[in-house]
């Protein structure tokens, strides 16, 4: 009884959504009853720009975003875990405290910084931002999966002569593949739901990622409101993350808890 | 070979400076400026009047109330409900991955895509809600354009998203509890209802804590949801700190007023997490004293 | 170490990510010839497909380029303010709301165009079209086409349309206590721009104004008795009161669906209402708004115009596409295809386009009948004020004058601390 009641209540909203998607406009506004059509999903796909575009879009700056953060996230975390306990959870601390921040207060001065340095408009560009915000949280994984990693096990590989970035590349690395892939996805998550700075930052409508598009979406209909549209829309923008989330699901969850665990 | 720690660590920090500290430092200096439409956009040195401003503005205390009560309201639906949920998928269940699957999916999806569903799901008179309601003889409900509601709907449909995720930290937290406690209480008579509140939230506080602090911490940064769902409105009624900071900047084309509010609002983030903050150390030494 | 059958999965997902970035790299790197740029709202960007591609045919040196925005007003404003903020706007030409003029010529993001289209410029433009072109002394925006808000009613359920706020409260009443409709009248009472269009035109014809030299004065008698007027419609039950979550798009379904009798609204809807499988076809007339016996039937102005953005590095061939999109036949065009009203009064009096299009006269006598809301460049907070005051009012959280009282108070502030510029 309770699992139904938690399947509905986690499927309901998106069941309707996708329902919704497949009505025809006057059903949606009660005008007749019955009839179903593939309208919708036409119209996004052909839309100007479509669809696919905004999705493709939110897929490159995730990508890149993920790329850049775990680049910058796996030695710093490494370094903290060798450069002695004082210093190590004073930076800590403040680290989960930006994990924690809400990444909205900062769009003014990011809007400034994107003037400045013409970095708006560019897909590549915004993926600075995201991995300064999503940093926190890779750098705390990584660094309790740094701290699992025996000591030993680098001591001898330092007998062995090998460099700091050997023991990084052979030692270390795959003993984090775990750690790395569940921070990647969670990165990933982060920069294709991310809102208030991809909405600051793009203002040229075939760069819009997927937040931004489908909020536009919200306001460019033609004349009436097109619910059927707007809910083939949100079917094709959480498709991917919900085949993502299905296939992920074991790395995903591990990186959330690991990271509540450690942290 | 300390230097070269450093070294590693040092793009990483740099980034996080640029973009946590650098912001809140150019904060501080443009809430020291009147720089707006009203000034050709440039930036006019007037000391702390945008300060004074924000002190006089009853819609600045009023958007902190509705953020305020959003976010206590939110995330205390989310922490019971969240902790119901973990309870649940901690039972050896059949089909316990799925479901556990399942149940993170709406955390996962894009909260203006989301937000966009609700609004359609709320629709009056058209929204399946609506026609359900329509269906038993009973007036609709006005879930849109009602004060009293709407903030109750912004609520729902962010408790709708977040509480998977503080469902899954309690789980893992659950998991981290020794079974051999509950069998040692279950050997002295306890019932499930005495070991949970013996064992289980004792030893669960910890996670607990994180996920209130974080959840805290983004409800009262809450935007994309309000933007989307209800654009503030009505009355102003759902607006938040961020929205209000937001419109200032991006309609009213008055910057120096919208870097006050947004310091405001992290003034007001930073007394409240760290009262939870420090509600934590305190337990966590009363505990440390039990033992 | 990753297990082999998690290793496949992650190569799949890098061989289609990989894919898709390549695909977008090419799309980019796709060239553009002399462009011209233009921002429009969604339904002015579909009505000039055509006109573009006849510019484009006829000016091969030119590549017009339009880009579709939002249809809300507001969501447009907010995608042009940010290009403009972040600099290096990808646009030459806005299609710009008449309220946001003063707004963007005081942030210095508008080129005037008196030297680009001489003293005359104005000299054939209709009247009510020719108001907020102008702010400051120069000419910030040339006018594509009119637009005002108008009273649609239904002609199979009343002889002839209110003229006063009492008739249109006592026609509704009739018809809900018939069966004929669940509702009287629908408007757009949401929080947002649309609201303070619907509040200006019965300040006006309540005998009310919004502000009289730059001085606000909406706790006036009129002002409270437009403000109680709308909040009696929906505590009586004439309308909806969903109306306080209602623009443009959702009281057009309530009234298309056939559940309203009256509704507010600008003249799109009337090409949307009379469309060949709209259920209220040949069903539907419009006038101006009720108002009280000798105030004056207003529309609020909300027409659509051309600015040149100072950062243009292309303003000869934007000034181009301005004269040709804004040109009489063009105007004619888009009021035969898509029922635009035209801004012209050449267009109004051709006789071709009077033949066609018989409301072509009511609309002229609408838009003699416009008024415009406040040139400020504060307007945006103005309307702010003004619409979240009456708001409060239209969801009964306080009473009208308790409301207007607020609002006089708020607007006073905003004048006072913006030292008068209003």
């Amino acid at each position: 009884m309770a699992r139904l009641l938690l399947l509905l209540w986690s499927l309901g909203p998106m069941l309707w959504q996708l329902v919704s998607s497949l009505r025809t406009s006057d059903a949606l506004s009660g005008l007749a009853s019955g009839g179903w059509t593939l309208e919708h999903y036409r119209q996004l796909l052909q839309g100007d720009p479509p669809f696919l575009t905004y999705l493709l879009n939110s897929a490159v700056v995730g990508v890149c975003s993920t790329a850049l953060t775990l680049a910058l996230a796996v030695p710093c975390a490494y370094a903290l875990t060798r450069i002695g306990r004082r210093q190590a959870r004073s930076l800590t601390l403040l680290v989960a405290a930006a994990a924690a921040f809400p990444a909205v207060l900062l769009f003014l001065a990011l809007l400034e910084l994107a003037r400045d340095w013409h970095l708006a408009n560019q897909l590549l560009a915004l993926s600075l931002p995201y991995a300064g915000l999503c940093l926190p949280l890779a750098i705390l994984l990584l660094q309790a999966a740094f701290a699992d990693i025996p000591i030993e096990l680098e001591e001898a590989a330092l007998i062995e002569g090998m460099g700091l970035w050997q023991r990084l590349r052979w030692v270390l690395l795959p003993l984090l593949a775990p750690a790395m892939a569940s921070s990647a996805l969670l990165v990933f998550l982060f920069s294709w739901n991310e809102y208030p700075i991809a909405l600051t930052w793009l203002s040229r409508t075939e760069l819009l990622t997927l937040a931004p598009a489908m909020a536009r979406i919200a306001g460019s209909s033609v004349y009436t409101i097109p619910y059927g549209a707007f809910a083939a829309a949100t079917v094709l923008g959480s498709a991917p993350l919900i085949a993502l989330m299905l296939l992920f699901q074991r790395q995903i969850i591990s990186g959330l808890t690991q990271g509540a665990i450690k942290g | 070979m300390r230097w070269r720690l450093w070294l590693l660590m040092a793009p990483a920090l740099a980034l996080l400076l640029a973009v946590f500290a650098v912001p809140l430092l150019h904060y501080l200096w443009l809430s020291t400026q009147a720089q707006s439409v009203l000034t050709g956009l440039l930036p006019e040195p007037i000391g702390a009047q945008q300060w004074l401003r924000l002190w006089n503005d009853s819609r600045f205390w009023q958007d902190t109330w509705q953020t305020l009560r959003f976010s206590a309201a939110s995330v205390s639906l989310e922490m019971l409900l969240g902790l119901a949920i973990a309870l649940l998928l901690d039972q050896p269940l059949r089909g316990r991955g799925v479901l556990r699957t399942i149940s993170l999916l709406p955390w996962a999806l894009p909260t203006t895509v989301m937000a966009l569903g609700w609004r359609w799901i709320f629709n009056d008179p058209y929204g399946p809600i609506n026609r359900l309601v329509a269906g038993l003889g009973l007036p609709a409900i006005p879930f849109l354009s009602n004060p009293a509601i709407t903030w109750m709907a912004a609520v729902g449909a962010d408790t709708w998203k977040t509480t998977p995720f503080v469902a899954l930290l309690l789980l893992a937290g659950l998991q981290a509890i020794p079974a051999d406690l509950y069998e040692a209480a279950a050997l002295e008579g306890a019932t499930p209802w005495q070991s949970l509140r013996r064992i289980t939230l004792p030893l669960l506080t910890p996670y607990l804590l994180i996920a209130l602090l974080f959840r805290l911490a983004q409800a009262l940064g809450v935007f994309d949801l309000i933007q989307v769902l209800t654009g503030g409105g009505p009355a102003g009624s759902t607006e938040s700190l961020a929205l209000y900071a937001y419109l200032n900047a991006m309609r009213f084309l008055d910057f120096g007023y919208s870097a006050t509010l947004l310091l405001g609002s992290f003034a007001i983030l930073l007394v409240l997490c760290g009262a939870a903050a420090l509600l934590w150390r305190g337990n966590s030494r009363l505990q440390g004293a039990l033992r | 170490m990753i297990p082999p059958r998690a290793l496949r999965r992650w190569v799949l997902l890098l061989v289609a990510l990989l894919g898709s970035l390549s695909l977008g790299l090419w799309g980019l790197a796709r060239e553009r010839l002399e462009p011209v740029s233009v921002l429009m709202p969604a339904p002015f960007a579909d009505a000039t497909a055509d006109l573009v591609n006849a510019f484009n045919r006829s000016h091969p040196r030119i590549a017009l380029i339009v880009t579709r925005g939002p249809l809300e007003t507001e969501a447009v404003s907010d995608l042009a303010i940010s290009s403009l903020l972040l600099g290096e706007s990808p646009y030459d030409l806005l299609l710009m709301d008449v309220s946001w003029t003063p707004k963007y010529a005081a942030a210095g993001w508008l080129e005037p165009l008196d030297r680009w289209l001489g003293p005359k410029a104005l000299d054939d433009l209709a009247p009510g079209a020719e108001l907020g072109n102008a702010f400051g002394g120069q000419l910030w925006r040339f006018p594509l086409l009119a637009d005002m808000g108008l009273l649609f009613w239904r002609t199979d359920l009343m002889e002839a349309p209110p003229r006063t706020p009492a008739e249109l409260v006592a026609i509704s009443r009739r018809l809900q206590r018939q069966g004929q409709v669940p509702w009287g009248y629908v408007w757009q009472g949401k929080q947002y721009e649309g609201l303070s269009c619907v509040v200006l035109e019965l300040l006006r014809g309540f005998g009310g104004h919004w502000l009289v030299n730059n001085d606000p004065v909406l706790n006036s008698p009129a002002a409270v008795a437009a403000t109680s007027w709308l909040q009696e419609l929906v505590r009586q039950g004439i309308t909806p009161a969903a109306v306080a979550n209602m623009g443009e798009p959702e009281a057009l379904q309530l009234f298309q669906a056939g559940d309203a009798a009256f509704m507010r609204n600008w003249p799109y809807a009337w090409a949307e209402l009379n469309k060949p499988d709209s259920p209220l076809r040949g069903k539907v007339a419009f006038t101006t708004m009720v108002s009280e016996p000798g105030e004056p039937h207003a529309a609020t102005q909300g027409s659509w115009g051309f600015s040149l953005l100072a950062g243009s590095k292309h303003k000869a061939a934007a000034v181009e596409v301005l004269r040709f999109l804004t040109s009489a036949e063009a105007q004619k065009q888009l009021n035969l295809r898509w029922g635009y009203t035209p801004t012209r009064l050449s267009v109004f009096e051709d006789p071709e386009l009077l033949a066609a299009n018989p409301a072509l006269a009511d609309l002229q006598l609408a838009l003699a009948a416009a008024v415009l809301r406040p040139l400020s460049p504060v307007y945006a907070q103005l309307s702010d004020l003004l619409y979240r005051n009456v708001n409060t009012a239209i969801t009964g959280e306080r009473s009208a004058p308790m409301a207007m009282q607020q609002l006089q108070l708020n607007s006073e502030r905003l004048l006072r601390s913006s030292g008068g510029e209003g």
